[in-house]
């Protein structure tokens, strides 16, 4: 590595460090909360962005795959991860090593849904993407809500009954921004390299993709392959910030939103998928006091913007140089 | 097998409902190409207006068939409206937009509906007065048909005959077949495009009223939110049958009804929601064009 | 042995017959042209090579294997490139990065992109130098960070050669390089097919509608007339054929040439 990277990486530790010692005293429980659903936010929307912004495939189930990450981390943290954090003394550092196994395993369940629901409907396109993709979320938060194990429709919480007193909540802003940044960076680097031009090829033109040597449906897997898991991660985050879960918060509803902050920011801009999915975590809570007005003001603004500025705040440009090439405008 | 028959009469009288809604987004379809998210919720309005205009005009205390058909005309009118003014204020302006935009309108029309209909009806749930009397109509042995059955299946069956009608024998259907197979072309002829795609919301969203009257009468609980699973499900009924086709919206809701129905009743009815979606899943993955509808192929 | 083999070529798309029992064949380092009307199925029977369409009956054999039916990448792969009669560019990429993408797009890693190990970055930056002197060499080197759609017409296709090249094809095809050119651009193109022949030791297979074009550039000239080949051979021979006459002098008098 050079030393300029082993300077950022430092500092980004740092930056984690400060926030994870600092934030506790700064904040109170519920703007810390805020916080939090924002960082998730970010990763959902920018994990979308991949397959509607850059790969050009319009998927409108994600928080299938939010649900998915959810559920499975919650129920490793809770069968699993409770009585190995009881017999590892759930110290600071058991915690510190713990955490990471619940969003991989979020994460790589939620990637391997998105395998199985990407290699038959990829072929599909436009519309009957849209609704195939729909309808997958739709099957996936059914099927969680008639899981006994975990909930079914009572919800799930995230305490076992046989390891009571270990907390299996996951107070820690710097993670869940950690993770954020972290995601952002590996979806920037797997997008903005000469080989990542592949996906927006298969947005552009499939077909002169295709005559390039672009294998445009195991590069469209790829992409919800990628995709899917940092969906899971951030459900699985969801789970052990919020450390009780139900379906409801991963209907179709969900998904709309997370389309409309990938939608309002640019389709094609990570730093507008950013920041979207910020504002609009962050407005519905600030608005609070106009009650029901925030959800009409909110639905609102998705149709002016389309018909005022359909490529919505950043179009495809993005505020931070990711990969850009010497010379560039 | 008398079961059996009870539950293919419930499976239909459904399957009607969902084919009235299912035709307002084939329609739509046909003419625009786009998906119309915000139509089960228009099938909601048309369930709140009913139930505000049965109180107002008396009929709630009174149940009475006159008493139904006007409740029907004064919530289909309201509707009719209502699309009218969604498609001339969301949709229109990006005609020509592509296929995303509008459709990402659709949803934020959607949520607008659902969201304004909590604070202008309130979230609670409210209880559709009962327009007729309700009896028993016809028995056999364990298979009861009520006269409200019987209702929603008649009036679903002449509404759709209506617009089959009016899609076959007049000079509107006429029009709105033109621009379903070929919009330029069509306004190339002298169609008036934008009359007549703004009719085709009209017929839709009433037809969605109509519903939503009949979903009334036979589950009496309504709210702000009742449209998005039945939207969501004549959605996959209109695929079903070939999106873009009425007939195609007619078989596809009555199947699907019965479907559901019967996969309830005899398997599991915690999965009731899921069928829906199984189905979509399927029919996109080997007919995509569904039952009625033709393939495209694109040029290189 | 011909470096592609076209034999009993039949293309049906439900009761339209596109082409029809058509036997075509290229040398290693040939330039040929593909000539007829509108509608003749030239088009056809480069989407059927390229694995755009299979073939309904028939072969194709590139440099003596089945290509016939295979993905289109695959086909890339084995050395076949194209340019499209309507421009497929990547609108939104700059000009840069449509060379980049058939540079990189075809073999490329997530995961070492993700990464980004030792060599990485060296590795990227030999193959931005590499899609530049493509540009450069197509006369588009000022354009390098234009929008693709930003570029005048004539560019454009000269963009979708470049990209072609950067496939390192052993075949290239060209499907109607010069339309809407003025007589100017198509000699400048003429040149420049034949350069770019001798610089990268092309086989070159054109499609035009320009006869005089295609004849004062290739070797030998096929024509084809409602799917079927109706002429193959030098190109002197060929416009004298009495066929080929009627076949153009018929489609003129039709309602469009």
């Amino acid at each position: 590595m050079t030393r300029a990277s082993l300077v950022r990486v430092a500092a980004f530790l740092a930056a984690l460090a400060a926030l994870q010692w600092l934030a506790p005293l700064a904040l109170n429980p519920y703007y810390a909360t805020i916080l939090a659903r924002i960082g998730i936010a970010i990763i959902a929307a920018v994990s979308l962005q991949l397959v509607n912004g850059f790969t050009g495939q319009f998927s409108i189930g994600h928080a299938g795959f939010m649900a998915l990450g959810a559920y499975s981390s919650a129920a490793f943290s809770v069968y699993l991860g409770a009585g190995l954090l009881d017999s590892l003394g759930d110290g600071a550092l058991a915690r510190l090593g713990y955490f990471p196994l619940p969003l991989v395993c979020g994460g790589l369940v939620a990637a391997v849904a998105g395998l199985v629901v990407a290699v038959p409907t990829l072929r599909l396109r436009g519309d009957y993407l849209a609704i195939a993709t729909l309808g997958a979320g739709e099957i996936i938060r059914i099927a969680i809500l008639n899981i006994d194990a975990v909930g079914g429709a009572r919800g799930f919480s995230l305490a076992s009954a046989a390891h009571p007193s270990v907390d299996l909540r996951f107070d820690s802003l710097a993670g869940v921004y950690g993770v954020a940044v972290l995601t952002i960076a590996a979806i920037a680097r797997l997008v903005y390299s000469g080989g990542g031009l592949a996906f927006r090829a298969v947005r552009e033109d499939e077909i002169a993709a295709e005559s390039i040597g672009v294998a445009t449906t195991r590069v469209k897997v790829e992409a919800f392959f990628v995709s899917s898991f940092f969906a899971g991660v951030a459900g699985a985050l969801f789970a052990h910030t919020e450390g009780y879960i139900h379906t409801n918060s991963f209907s179709f509803v969900r998904s709309f939103e997370l389309v409309a902050f990938v939608v309002l920011g640019g389709l094609g801009s990570l730093s507008g998928a950013v920041i979207a999915a910020a504002v609009l975590t962050a407005a519905p809570e600030g608005l609070r006091g106009l009650g029901e007005w925030r959800m009409i003001l909110y639905s609102l603004l998705l149709i002016v913007t389309m018909i005022v500025r359909p490529q919505g705040l950043l179009g495809q440009r993005e505020l931070l140089p990711f990969g850009k090439s010497r010379g560039a405008a | 097998m008398e079961n059996f028959l009870q539950q293919l009469l419930n499976g239909i009288t459904w399957g009607g409902i969902y084919a009235l809604i299912a035709l307002g987004y084939t329609m739509v379809y046909g003419v625009l190409k786009l998906i119309n998210f915000a139509h089960g919720d228009v099938y909601m309005v048309g369930a709140m207006t009913g139930y505000y205009a049965a109180h107002a005009l008396g009929f709630a205390a009174h149940p009475s068939l006159p008493g139904l058909f006007v409740t029907l005309a004064a919530s289909m009118t309201a509707c009719g409206l209502l699309g009218a003014t969604i498609e001339r204020v969301a949709y229109r302006p990006l005609r020509g937009a592509g296929r995303l935009a509008p459709l990402i309108t659709a949803i934020g029309v959607s949520l607008l509906l659902q969201n304004a209909g909590q604070l202008v009806f309130g979230a609670d749930p409210k209880f559709f007065p009962p327009l007729l009397r309700a009896h028993e109509v016809f028995r056999a042995g364990e298979v009861a048909v009520s006269n409200i059955q019987l209702t929603v299946l008649v009036t679903a069956l002449l509404l759709m005959g209506a617009l089959e009608y009016i899609v076959q024998r007049t000079r509107f259907g006429r029009a709105m077949r033109a621009v379903s197979y070929d919009a330029p072309a069509a306004a190339l002829m002298g169609v008036p495009v934008d009359r007549v795609i703004s009719g085709t919301f009209v017929l839709g969203s009433m037809l969605a009223a109509a519903a939503g009257i009949l979903v009334g009468l036979s589950n009496p609980k309504i709210e702000p939110l009742m449209g998005l699973m039945p939207g969501l499900k004549a959605f996959v009924a209109a695929v079903l049958g070939g999106i873009g086709s009425v007939p195609g919206a007619m078989v596809g809701g009555l199947l699907l009804g019965v479907i559901e129905t019967l996969v309830t009743g005899y398997l599991s009815s915690t999965y009731r929601d899921a069928i829906a979606f199984v189905i979509l899943v399927l029919i996109l993955l080997y007919r995509p064009t569904g039952l009625f509808g033709a393939p495209t192929t694109e040029k290189v | 042995m011909a470096l592609l083999e076209v034999t009993g070529l039949t293309v049906r798309f439900g009761g339209l017959t596109a082409v029809s029992r058509l036997d075509f064949s290229v040398d290693e380092g040939a330039l040929v042209a593909l000539i007829g009307p509108n509608g003749a199925g030239k088009t056809t029977a480069f989407n059927v090579i390229t694995g755009v369409y299979a073939p309904t009956e028939g072969h194709v054999r590139f440099a003596g294997r089945e290509i016939g039916g295979a993905t289109p990448h695959a086909i890339c792969a084995a050395g076949v490139a194209r340019t499209f009669q309507n421009i497929r560019l990547f609108r939104a990429l700059s000009a840069l990065d449509n060379v980049r993408a058939a540079l990189q797009g075809a073999v490329r890693s997530g995961a070492r992109d993700m990464l980004r190990g030792p060599g990485w970055r060296r590795h990227e930056r030999a193959a931005e130098d590499e899609a530049r002197k493509l540009l450069d060499e197509l006369g588009l080197g000022s354009f390098a960070d234009a929008r693709a759609d930003s570029l005048p017409y004539g560019e454009q296709r000269r963009l979708e050669i470049a990209r072609a090249l950067a496939t390192r094809p052993r075949l290239l095809l060209l499907d109607e390089p010069a339309a809407g050119m003025n007589p100017a651009e198509k000699q400048a193109l003429r040149a420049l097919v034949a350069a770019l022949r001798r610089a990268h030791g092309l086989t070159i297979v054109l499609i035009d509608h320009d006869v005089s074009f295609v004849m004062n550039l290739s070797e030998r000239v096929a024509v084809l007339d409602h799917g079927e080949k109706i002429a193959d051979g030098a190109p002197e021979a060929v416009r004298r054929d009495p066929r080929v006459i009627e076949a153009y002098l018929g489609a003129e008098s039709g309602a469009h040439a």
